[in-house]
C-alpha cells in the first residue's frame, strides 16, 4: 500500500501541470468555445510531448506507465479545461488493446501516438442506455444513429459499438469518403459532441462483448477522473478567492459559514479522489468490478455539484460572469458526470448487487 | 501509488478474525452490553488474552515493549474489533495510553502503562465542565500545590465511566494568571481519592455518564503528566488519537450488514423494492466514501506524518453517517424499527437501529464537534484565515 504519488507521478502530474499553466490560458478555452471548436494545437503538442503513450506497453511503443498515470493527465486537463479529447482517445485505444487482435491494435495504438489518427467511441443511441446497442453490422458494413458521440465531428474514426448476427461489439469506422452525416449537438459542457447517422460505411471487427466492457469500463473511470479534476479546480478557486475576497473588513474566509462550505467541499473531495484512483488501479490491474467502477463514478457524479454549487455559492455574482473561469468547471463538471453513467445510473447498477458481499473487509 | 493492501495485512486481518471467532460468545456480549465493557470475569478473560496477543501495544517503539507495527495493523484491528462488536478497549487504550507514552516520566510509564494493559486501570476522562465545553481551554478546575502534593477544587461533567474506572485523567488549573491554554496541568487521579464524588447522569440512548465534584482532592506531584502547565499539549494529543477511533468504519459496516441481513431475511418484499435497493446503495457508496478518508488518515500516520485535515474530515464524515444510516435503516424497517431489544425476536436486528439512533448524536459532538471539526479543516487543511 502507499497512497501517495511516487516520484515519477508527482513529476508527471507537475510537469503537464506546469506546461498548461504557461500554454494553455482560459481565454484558448473561451476562444473554443465560441467558435464551436476542438483545441487542434494543443492536441498536436499533446501527441508531440509522447504523453498518450502514458497507459500503453513499451511493445506497442507505449511509455508502459498505467492508468493511474494517464488519470494524472485526464486531471490536469480537466483542471484546465482543456477542449481535447483525451478520455475518449484513451478509453477507445485501451479498449483495443484488451481484445483486438494484436496488429489492429498496434495500427490503432500507433494511430494515436503518431497522431495520424483519432479515433472517439460512438455508443449511445436513441435509448441513452449504455448497454442498448442495435446499429446492425452485416458483410462488413454498418448503419445506424449514434447519439452523445463527443468529438466526433473532428475524429478521423469512430469506435461504434454495433451488432452482428445478434452479438455486441465494437467496429472501427474510417469517417474519410464513408456515407456520414453528422450534426452538432450542443450540451451544458460546451466541448464538441455529435450525433451521428451511419449509411451502410466499411466497418472493420475490432472486438466483441469484452471490447466493449472494457469500453464501458475504461471511459467511466476516466470520466470519473474529469469530474474530478472539475471539482479540485473549483475547491482551489474558491479556497483562493475566500482568502482575498473582503467583505465587513475581513476576508471572506474568516467566517465560519464559509469556511464550513469549503471544508464541506475538501471532504467531499478527498473521498472521490481516493475512490476514483483506487478504482484506476484496480482497473490497471486486472481486479476492478464493475461494481466498484460504478460506486467510483457514482461517488464523482455527485460530488462535482455539490462542490461546484458551494463554489458559486462562495464567489457570488464573481462566479456567475463568463469573465471569469469558475463557470468552466461547473458546467463541464456537471456534463462529464451524465457522461458513461449518471449517478442515477450507476447508483442503479450498484442497487441491482446490493445483496452481493462488500470486499471492503478483506 | 498502490491500493492493495500487501499479504502481511491480510494475513494480519484473517488472524484477528480467527481469534475474534474463538472469543465472541453471547456471554461474553452480553457482559459488554451489561457493563459498557468496564469490568466483568469475561472481559476480564478476553483483555488477557488480547494482552497475551500484545495486540493493544503492537504499535509502540519495541523499546516500550511494543512491536513497532506500522498504524495501518491498528486500523485492521480497531476495524475487526468494531465490525464484530468486540470488546477490544475503550478510550484508555487508544488515547490515554499513548498519550502516557509519549509525555509520561519513565517511572510514571512503568507504574500505570502495565495496569492499563492487563486491563486492571480504567481511566475516565476529566475534561469538560459545565462552562468549559468545546471552550475546554477556559475550564476553572482549580489545582493548587501544596508541598508535595496538588489540591484540587472544581467539578467536572461527562466524566463517562468515572463510576466503574480506576483513575481519572483529569485537566485542570494550575496557574490562573497566564493565558487560559498556558495554565492547564494533567493530572492522574484515582477514584477512590477522598473528597472525590461522582454523581451519575442518565442518558437516552440507556447508558449513563457522570459529574464528578473535586473538594479537597490531593494528589502527589509525581502523578503530574508532563510538566507543570504543559497540559494543553496533551490533551490535544489524545482527543486526536480518540478521533482516530470514532472515525472506524466498522461498525458502520456491521450497521449496515445487519440491515441488509435482515430485510433479506424478514423483509424480502422491501428488498425486492427498487427505491429500497437505491437508498441501501446510497448508503453503500458512502460507506466507501468514509472508508477512503478513515484509510487516508491512517495512512498519513503509518508514514510517519500528522494528518490534522485528514482526521478531522474522517471524523466529521463517520458520525454523520452514523446518524444516516441508523436513520434511514428505521425509515426501512417501518415501525418494527422503533422496536428496541426488550421485545426479543420481534425487534429488527436486536434493536441495533433503535439503539444507534438514540446514540448517534453522541459521536457528532463528541471528541471534539464537527463544527469545530470543519474550522480545523478550513484552517489547518486549506489554510483559511482565522
Amino acid at each position: 500500500m502507499n497512497l501517495d504519488l511516487d516520484p515519477t507521478q508527482t513529476l508527471l502530474r507537475d510537469t503537464v501541470r506546469e506546461y498548461l499553466a504557461a500554454e494553455v490560458p482560459f481565454d484558448r478555452v473561451r476562444r473554443c468555445e465560441r467558435q464551436e471548436r476542438w483545441d487542434e494545437a494543443l492536441w498536436r503538442d499533446i501527441v508531440r510531448q509522447g504523453w498518450l503513450g502514458l497507459p500503453f506497453p513499451e511493445s506497442l511503443g507505449g511509455a508502459g506507465g498505467g492508468l493511474v498515470e494517464a488519470g494524472l493527465l485526464v486531471e490536469e486537463l480537466a483542471r484546465r479545461a482543456a477542449v481535447v479529447p483525451i478520455a475518449e482517445a484513451l478509453a477507445a485505444a485501451l479498449a483495443a488493446v484488451q481484445s483486438a487482435p494484436a496488429e489492429s491494435a498496434r495500427a490503432l495504438v500507433q494511430g494515436l501516438l503518431g497522431g495520424d489518427a483519432l479515433v472517439v467511441p460512438a455508443v449511445l443511441e436513441r435509448s441513452d442506455v449504455l448497454g442498448d446497442v442495435r446499429s446492425p453490422v452485416r458483410d462488413g458494413r454498418l448503419s445506424g444513429e449514434k447519439l452523445f458521440v463527443d468529438y466526433g465531428q473532428f475524429a478521423s474514426h469512430h469506435l461504434v459499438a454495433a451488432r452482428e448476427h445478434d452479438a455486441p461489439g465494437l467496429y472501427r469506422v474510417e469517417l474519410a469518403g464513408a456515407r456520414i452525416r453528422s450534426a452538432a449537438l450542443r450540451t451544458i459542457g460546451r466541448t464538441p459532441s455529435a450525433r451521428v447517422r451511419y449509411e451502410d460505411v466499411p466497418a472493420e471487427h475490432v472486438g466483441g462483448a469484452d471490447a466493449l466492457a472494457a469500453l464501458l469500463a475504461t471511459a467511466r473511470i476516466l470520466s470519473a477522473v474529469q469530474c474530478l479534476g472539475s471539482a479540485q479546480q473549483a475547491l482551489d478557486m474558491t479556497v483562493a478567492y475566500a482568502k482575498v475576497r473582503e467583505q465587513f473588513g475581513r476576508p471572506i474566509g474568516s467566517f465560519q459559514a464559509v469556511q464550513h462550505h469549503a471544508a464541506n467541499m475538501a471532504s467531499r473531495v478527498a473521498s472521490t479522489r481516493f475512490l476514483v484512483y483506487e478504482a484506476l488501479h484496480a482497473l490497471d490491474r486486472g481486479n476492478a468490478s464493475p461494481r466498484q467502477i460504478a460506486f467510483a463514478k457514482a461517488s464523482a457524479s455527485r460530488m462535482v455539484p455539490e462542490v461546484t454549487m458551494l463554489a458559486h455559492q462562495i464567489h457570488g455574482g464573481n462566479g456567475m460572469i463568463e469573465e471569469n473561469d469558475l463557470y468552466f468547471f461547473t458546467l463541464r463538471g456537471k456534463e462529464r458526470s451524465l457522461a458513461w453513467g449518471s449517478a442515477e445510473e450507476c447508483l442503479a447498477e450498484a442497487a441491482a448487487c446490493v445483496e452481493e458481499p462488500q470486499q471492503w473487509l478483506c | 501509488m498502490d491500493f492493495e493492501w500487501e499479504q502481511e495485512y491480510r494475513d494480519f486481518r484473517a488472524e484477528v478474525r480467527h481469534f475474534i471467532e474463538d472469543w465472541r460468545t453471547p456471554e461474553l456480549l452480553e457482559e459488554y452490553a451489561r457493563t459498557y465493557g468496564a469490568d466483568g470475569p469475561l472481559l476480564r478473560q478476553f483483555r488477557d488474552a488480547l494482552a497475551a496477543r500484545g495486540w493493544m501495544r503492537m504499535c509502540w517503539p519495541e523499546s516500550d515493549g511494543g512491536q513497532g507495527r506500522n498504524l495501518l495493523y491498528q486500523f485492521i484491528f480497531v476495524e475487526e474489533m468494531e465490525y464484530w462488536g468486540m470488546p477490544y478497549g475503550n478510550l484508555t487504550y487508544t488515547s490515554i495510553a499513548p498519550s502516557i507514552q509519549r509525555f509520561g516520566s519513565d517511572d510514571q510509564k512503568r507504574r500505570y502503562l502495565p495496569g492499563i494493559l492487563r486491563g486492571d486501570s480504567v481511566f475516565a476522562l476529566g475534561y469538560s465542565e459545565p462552562n468549559a465545553g468545546t471552550d475546554l481551554a477556559s475550564l476553572r478546575t482549580r489545582a493548587v500545590r501544596v508541598g508535595d502534593e496538588w489540591v484540587i477544587n472544581g467539578q467536572k461533567i461527562w466524566t463517562s465511566l468515572a463510576d466503574v474506572a480506576t483513575h481519572i485523567w483529569l485537566a485542570a488549573r494550575t496557574d490562573p494568571d497566564v493565558p487560559k491554554h498556558q495554565g492547564i496541568s494533567v493530572f492522574v487521579v484515582p477514584t477512590t481519592s477522598p473528597g472525590l464524588t461522582i454523581r451519575p447522569l442518565h442518558a437516552m440512548y440507556g447508558g449513563h455518564t457522570n459529574e464528578t465534584f473535586y473538594d479537597d482532592v490531593r494528589v502527589p506531584h509525581a502523578d503530574l503528566i508532563g510538566g507543570v502547565n504543559r497540559g494543553w499539549p496533551i490533551i490535544m494529543h489524545a482527543l486526536n488519537h480518540e478521533r482516530v477511533g470514532l472515525a472506524a468504519t466498522g461498525s458502520l459496516a456491521r450497521l449496515f450488514d445487519l440491515l441488509l441481513g435482515h430485510l433479506a431475511e424478514r423483509r424480502r418484499d422491501r428488498l425486492d423494492d427498487p427505491r429500497v435497493r437505491q437508498r441501501l446503495a446510497e448508503l453503500q457508496l458512502e460507506l466507501l466514501e468514509q472508508r477512503a478518508l478513515a484509510i487516508q488518515n491512517a495512512w498519513i500516520i503509518s508514514r510517519g506524518g500528522t494528518p490534522i485535515a485528514e482526521a478531522s474530515m474522517a471524523k466529521v464524515a463517520a458520525t454523520e453517517l452514523r446518524t444516516r444510516i441508523a436513520n434511514t435503516a428505521m425509515d426501512l424497517l417501518g415501525r418494527y424499527g422503533a422496536l428496541s431489544r426488550e421485545n426479543g425476536e420481534l425487534a429488527p436486528a436486536e434493536g441495533r437501529m433503535e439503539w444507534s439512533y438514540r446514540i448517534a448524536p453522541i459521536f457528532r459532538f463528541g471528541g471534539g464537534t464537527n463544527e469545530i471539526m470543519r474550522d480545523i479543516i478550513a484552517a489547518a487543511g486549506l489554510g483559511l484565515p482565522r
